[in-house]
């Protein structure tokens, strides 16, 4: 048993009061706002609005102090070595757009290789496959074993073949499995690989330490952590950070700009071209500020224990195909009905105000590997309670029973 | 199963499904036994071939995979359907809108009202989550044939 107290947890969230006759498990797309992040929103429009370094003017100056304040935040959270390294991004997809057009123009070259794994989520596939062809550079994939964890046989082969970049998701959107990152990371740079790990699920289940572990990027969307839409980040060590060719060009992010040349500003600027999203900014570090009051470790066990109720219930319904795994799962369980196709399922538990998503999962060659259509996605937050996944296990229950009648 | 055989049991089906299953619809009936209806319902049209559900009539735009064939009569200037769905449910809510459809002439096609017509069946709320259920989809790929 944890000593987390969901349902004091769950009070912070406004959405559960607004919409009681719904059970919420699409976590993994997106988490609901705790009131703390609602009212910086609110807070900053209403009474802080204002441009960052831009005006002469006194309330240009305090937004500035917020946004670089919610900088400051973020890279304590993360355990960055400076401020600096945080560049705000509007999500994973965009950090992950970012690093690769960045990286190809300069670290890259033809004939190189990238590897990712096959557990990806497509924004950290088709980033990549965008420039590809163009540069000349190979994707290689680390495939599955049989029981769908990552091969690590093959990818100490893969690795053979020295990447330039190694790039791994931290956990697995689409199966809940948790990398065994720490040494997969290790031994991507022995190979001498640049390293980055698409911590868009991962910040929710772990909060990282970007010293410790072995990783040269790292990126993830506010909004998976309780933060607003619109705003993530793209954490880089400095000097590759400084390797970057920007993805975007526009105001704040040049020192100087003649028609025929411009030279960039400093970081983080010169990776944070136009007027960004101030008050997403403040929003993710108030969810920061939020969730650092809770342990970590408690709520991770909580989530186990929501697991492990899910897992039992599971087992008096008959025909359940479950694809993720138990163990090392981060929250997410993927299952079918056997012999049904996943879009009948989730119509039916809609139908009994369950949301949850099904297909796949935008991990499409994941669910090619798996030869399986699609899946039914439940996700879990530490604002769940336990007697939601009962409830959710007798809506399971009923939609299997009306599906085989 | 030949082009010919598929549109003949897709006619008779719809028969039956105008005849039996509409009707019953109309009823009031629990959710529970609504989808058990819709999933009946869908199962009456028949299933396309494996073989011949190529890409080039698979409808874009859905959660789960559908085809759709098409056949204009020239002689009568009516066209005609066969579809198919891997969901259950979306192949039973395919069926009842050909079954407002199939048959039709292009005029008639453009004047149809389909959302009336589901109103009618209570089916309301199933053609505005149709982006989901890929209702729209199907639709818009109907349009599209008669346009060619
Ligand atoms: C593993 C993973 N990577 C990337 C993304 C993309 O995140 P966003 O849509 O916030 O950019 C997601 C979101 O679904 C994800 O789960």
């Amino acid at each position: 048993m944890s000593d987390f107290n969901a349902a004091a947890f769950r009070q912070h969230f406004p959405f559960f009061a607004a919409q009681p006759d719904w059970i919420y498990l699409d976590n993994a797309a997106t988490t609901h706002k705790p009131f703390a992040v609602l009212e910086t929103l609110d807070h900053f429009y209403r009474q802080q609005n204002s441009n960052v370094h831009r005006g002469a003017h006194k309330l240009s100056q305090m937004a500035t102090i917020l946004y670089e304040e919610a900088r400051s935040c973020i890279q304590q959270y993360v355990n960055a070595a400076e401020p600096a390294e945080i560049i705000f991004t509007s999500g994973t997809t965009a950090a992950l757009n970012q690093l690769a057009f960045g990286l190809m123009h300069t670290v890259l070259k033809p004939g190189d290789r990238i590897l990712i794994s096959a557990l990806e989520h497509h924004a950290n596939i088709v980033s990549w496959q965008l420039h590809c062809q163009r540069f000349g550079v190979i994707l290689d994939v680390i495939p599955l074993d049989s029981q769908l964890q990552l091969d690590q046989s093959a990818f100490e082969q893969l690795l053979t073949l020295h990447p330039k970049v190694v790039s791994l998701t931290q956990v697995s959107n689409a199966l809940g499995t948790v990398l065994p990152l720490a040494s997969m990371l290790q031994a991507a740079k022995a190979a001498g690989a640049i390293t980055v790990v698409d911590g868009a699920q991962g910040i929710v289940w772990d909060k990282p330490d970007l010293q410790q572990l072995a990783a040269d990027f790292y990126c993830f969307s506010g909004h998976k952590l309780y933060g607003p839409t619109g705003i993530g980040v793209l954490y880089g060590k400095r000097a590759l950070l400084e390797r970057l060719t920007p993805l975007l060009g526009g105001g704040e992010m040049i020192e100087q700009v003649s028609f025929s040349h411009s030279s960039f500003n400093h970081l983080p600027a010169r990776l944070e071209a136009g007027t960004p999203h101030i008050a997403g900014a403040l929003g993710l570090a108030a969810a920061i500020r939020f969730i650092s009051q809770f342990d970590v470790s408690q709520i991770k066990s909580y989530k186990r224990l929501l697991l492990k109720t899910f897992h039992d219930g599971l087992q008096h319904i008959p025909g359940i195909v479950v694809l993720s795994p138990w163990q090392d799962n981060a929250g997410i369980v993927t299952l079918n009905l056997q012999g049904e196709h996943s879009a009948d399922v989730a119509t039916l538990l809609n139908e009994q105000r369950i949301a949850v998503r099904a297909g796949r999962h935008c991990a499409m060659p994941l669910f090619d590997l798996m030869a399986t259509a699609g899946a039914v996605r439940f996700a879990f937050a530490p604002y769940n309670q336990i007697s939601e996944v009962e409830q959710c296990l007798k809506a399971l229950t009923q939609a299997a029973e009306i599906l085989a009648s | 199963m030949t082009m010919e055989q598929l549109l003949s049991d897709t006619a008779t089906a719809l028969a039956a499904i105008r005849q039996q299953d509409l009707p019953q619809l109309q009823q009031p009936l629990d959710w529970q036994s609504k989808y058990r209806l819709l999933m009946q319902l869908g199962k009456k049209l028949p299933a396309i071939p494996e073989k011949m559900r190529q890409n080039e009539w698979l409808v874009r735009g859905c959660e789960s995979r559908a085809w759709l064939l098409h056949y204009h009569d020239n002689t009568v200037g009516k066209h005609y359907f066969v579809l198919d769905s891997e969901a259950r449910i979306v192949k039973g809510l395919l069926a009842i809108m050909l079954s407002f459809v199939n048959g039709l002439s292009q005029q008639e096609l453009k004047q149809l009202d389909l959302q009336r017509a589901f109103d009618a069946l209570n089916l309301k709320p199933y053609l505005s989550q149709s982006r989901s259920n890929g209702l729209n989809a199907m639709l818009n790929h109907i349009r599209h044939c008669l346009n060619e």
